[in-house]
Formats: structure tokens, sequence, C-alpha cells
């Protein structure tokens, strides 16, 4: 299977309504801790394919099933979509704004239904 | 034109604790940022027409709380008084947290700011490190504080420094917070920064034990749902590896002035905010200029950005050409290419490594696990299809739910 059929495949799994959210779908995949090391298994830096083109691949596959509403509405919220600020021994900045309209995980905007989160909701 | 994300304010330099990792070289200062430097600053931010609607404002290092609330109450009240009504802003602290008490819990509700306290862990990996001056360890303090927060119902996050020893417990860090009921965790690695060379990166194999602290930490809270509200590093790694082609990527730490720092004296810094307070020749001590005496707008046109700025991007091209990660990093951090690498002009280093490729690696390899399993249960249902579909029927039903 090609990359961006292997990914697309994924990814729709992923966004299934009703899903879980994703971080836990992925969590509940981890091995336990007893695990090899990733250098012992077949991971990420063992396979063939460039890390670039995975997720590359990826990207793409997250625009295919998200479908047109991400181009339109992906804007307004794309410059939020920086890498964290971790900045700093014992220092940083952790996210938004907690008081009210909870929001530290959506960087688009209502691109989409599906949720990064961490419960069923 | 710059846009202002952030606005990181040192209003004094002293901190009442004394962390071994600590690489900020004035915290036993009491000196006070003056209010006009604040009046200064908010007025000429306001005025550039950068600042994004959204704006935060973090209080941060030394440590904010050693000023009275009546200080922070005269800052706000200033603030908002400058500030555009239509412009939404946030005030946030980042605290050791030994300071927090029942007074501090009503301001934080009165203002609805946004706190961070910084907790290493358990008391046994917290006070390897965050210590007061006479070497004693500030866990009770730190925790007697977090406690209070939770009684008065005031949200937090808390920022846990990872030292060789806790990234070889995750599960003592991940009861901790639970027995806690600590919801909202943001990680980072001990870091080599101005004077401060980090122990952890002299750690062989200290990459992989990231990795491994992070996989169990995922694994552990997702078998726990309810638990967590916000994983930083899991979160934002997964977000920035499942977005779409069209959401453009933006490093704040390596655009001019979407972080604007500035110390006590007026100083203004941008990029990485370690900057701020650290020494060095050939950038002048990375102050672009002084908010009581320059013009904010001036700044961006000065000699020293423009400089760093020629420098950082110069890194960033470096990133973009190289690395594999380049389309989830943007180019890294500036303050840890200089520190371990001696230049902005580099790539690679050991934040890096630890901090965005192997919390990718981990992201890339669980959906390969995702997908294998799927694949597994599909292969499973089409061979139970053929030998258990009954003649002329159809068993749809029967597939295996993924």
């Amino acid at each position: 299977m090609s990359l961006p059929q292997k990914y697309l495949k994924v990814v729709s799994e992923l966004v299934t309504p009703g899903a879980i959210g994703v971080a836990l779908l992925l969590g509940s995949a981890a091995p336990a801790a007893a695990s090899p090391d990733p250098a012992g298994q077949q991971s990420t830096r063992a396979q063939d394919e460039r890390v670039s083109e995975r997720l590359a691949a990826i990207r793409e596959a997250v625009s295919a099933v998200s479908g047109p509403q991400t181009q339109t509405e992906g804007r307004a919220g794309d410059q939020r979509l920086a890498w964290h600020n971790g900045w700093g021994n014992g220092f940083g900045f952790g996210f938004g704004n907690p008081w009210g309209n909870f929001n530290f995980g959506q960087p688009w905007n209502n691109w989409h239904n599906w949720r990064n989160g961490w419960g069923n909701w | 034109m710059p846009r202002i994300q952030l606005v990181v304010i040192q209003p004094t330099p002293f901190c009442n604790i004394d962390c071994r990792y600590c690489y900020l070289p004035q915290r036993t200062s009491k000196a006070v940022i003056a209010e006009q430097t604040i009046a200064n600053l908010f007025s000429q931010v306001f005025a550039s027409g950068w600042a994004e609607d959204g704006l935060t404002v973090i209080w941060h290092a030394g440590e904010p709380m050693v000023l009275p609330i009546d200080f922070y109450r005269r800052a706000f009240r200033l603030i908002d008084q400058l500030k555009p009504a239509e412009l939404g802003l946030t005030h946030a602290f980042q605290t050791n947290g030994t300071l927090i008490d029942d007074d501090w819990c009503a301001f934080f509700a009165e203002q609805r700011v946004n706190i961070g306290v910084s907790v290493d862990g358990p008391g046994r990996l917290h006070d390897v490190n965050r210590v007061t001056r006479a070497g004693r360890g500030t866990f009770d303090r730190t925790i007697a504080g977090i406690r209070r927060l939770r009684h008065h119902g005031v949200p937090f996050h808390v920022i846990s420094v990872l030292s060789a020893e806790s990234l070889a417990a995750p599960r003592e860090m991940f009861d901790f917070f639970v027995s806690e009921g600590i919801d909202r965790v943001c990680f980072n690695v001990e870091e080599s920064e101005g004077d401060h060379v980090s122990r952890s990166f002299g750690e062989a194999g200290i990459e992989d034990a990231y990795y491994r602290f992070l996989r169990e930490f995922w694994r552990l809270a997702a078998a726990s749902p309810g638990k967590f509200a916000f994983i930083r590093e899991i979160d934002e790694a997964t977000r920035v590896v499942l977005r779409p082609k069209e959401a453009v990527f933006f490093n704040q730490l390596v655009e001019p002035f979407a972080i604007t720092s500035m110390d006590w004296a007026g100083n203004i810094a941008t990029f990485s905010p370690e900057l701020l307070g650290l020494k060095n020749a050939g950038y002048d001590d990375f102050i672009l200029g002084n908010i009581n005496r320059d013009q904010l707008t001036e700044l961006a046109e000065g000699p020293v950005l423009g400089k760093m700025q020629a420098d950082i991007a110069a890194g960033v091209e470096l990133c973009r050409q190289r690395c594999e990660y380049f389309s989830i990093c943007g180019g890294g951090e500036p303050v840890n290419k200089l520190a371990e690498n001696g230049s902005f002009v580099s790539t690679e280093t050991t934040f890096c490594r630890m901090t965005k490729m192997r919390a990718t690696d981990l992201v890339l390899d669980l959906l390969d696990l995702v997908g294998q399993r799927s694949t597994e249960l599909s292969d499973a249902g089409i061979r139970s299809l053929g030998t258990e579909l009954p003649a002329g029927g159809s068993r749809s039903d029967a597939l295996p739910l993924v």
C-alpha cells in the first residue's frame, strides 16, 4: 500500500464520527512500558520511508478526509499552529485561556468536528 | 508587519527560590519595574497595530508573586486603560507556587488570570532541583499552593522539567498528577541555556528515554479517560502532525516580535524569551532597545534585530534544507541552537531531537500501530466472512468495528 493510501486509511478511521478522541485512540495503541526501545523496533527511524514524506502524506490525508471545509475555515486560526512554547527550564507557557471558551487544542477553529481530546466529547 | 502574540514581562528579576537548573543570572536582584515602564510598553504595543487579538501577557521570571497583589491590580488597570476596547487580552503568571495563598487565589479568580505552576513531580523528584538558597526542597510549599488553587477552583496547568530520574519514572509522575488532581500538564526538558549546562543532555540514551517516557505516559493517560484535559507535548505533537496541508505553520520563536519580552528596566528582546537576561557581546546581550528611550516600531529597523534576524533566518533555512522534521518544527528554537551549537546559524540540537523529533516519531509510530491493528482486524473479518457467510446471505453487520 502506498504512503498516501496507508495514511488515508488510518486518518479516515481516526476521524470516524463518534470515534473517541484522537489522543485517546493513539495512546491506546501504545505498547506497555516493558516493550523494547524504539531503536530495537520497526520504528519510525528504521523504516524505509522518509519522515518528511510520511508527514506530507498524513497532511494530504487529513485534508482529503476533512474536505473543503478545511480550506475555507482553516485560515482563521492557522497562526495558532505554533509549536509549543516550552521554553526555559521550569518556565514556559502552557496554553490559551482556561477560564472560558476553553480552547487549547483546536488550531483550526471548527475546521472539522474531530476532537483532539482526551475524553468522549 | 510584526504580529505580537505574546508579551513576556519580567517585573522583577528576583526569585525567592534558587533552582539548580535556572539560567537567569540576576535572580538575586530585587529591582522592580516602574509603572511608567509598563505604560510605555503597552501604549506603544497598542499604538503599533502589531498586537494580535487574543494577546497574552505573561508575568514571568524571576518569581512574579514576590511582588504584592496591589502591584498587579494597578498594572492590570493601567494596561486595560491603554488597551483598545476591541482587543482581547489575557494575563498569565508562571510561578513556582510557593507564595500562593487565599488572597492570591481570589485575585486570580477575579482577574481570570491563567496560572502555570512549576512542579517537577513528587517530592523526591521535585526537590532534586527546585530548592531554596539554603538548599532545602520547595515541594511542600509548591504543592500547598497547588492545593490552594484547587480549593478555590482556580484553573491552572503545571510545567514539569524532566530530569533523567523523572524520565525513568513515567508511572510515578502519572500517579502524582492524578493523586493531586492535576489534569493539565506540560513537560519541559532540562535544557542547556545561558551558563547552565544540562545534566540530562549529557546522559547516554536521553532521547530514547524521552520517547519511552512520553509513550508510557500517553498509554497510561489513554487508559484513564477523563484524568487529563491537556498534555501539552502529546496534544501539540498530535495536532502538528495531524494537520491539513492547508494549515500554515508558524514558529513564534523565529518571528520577530511574535514573542516580545521586556525586563524590569524596559529592555526589549524577542525570539526565544530566555535570551532576555543572557550575555552575548556579538548581539549586544540580545537587547533591541529600551522602551523608556526608544520607539518600539523603530526597534524593528535596529542593527541588533537585523543581525539576529539574519542569523536566525539562516539557521531556519539550514533546517529547511537538512531536516526531515522541518514541517512540524519550522526551524527550531534559537536559544537552544546558540547554547548547544554556539550559533544561531545551525540546525539540530539535543533539545530538538528530544522534544520535536522523538515526539513526532512517537505519533508516527502510534499511527502505524493503529493502521496495523486495523488491517489485522479487517483481514480477520474478511477471513471470517469467507468461512461464515451463509450462502446468498449478507453479513455486513458482522464486520469488526475498528
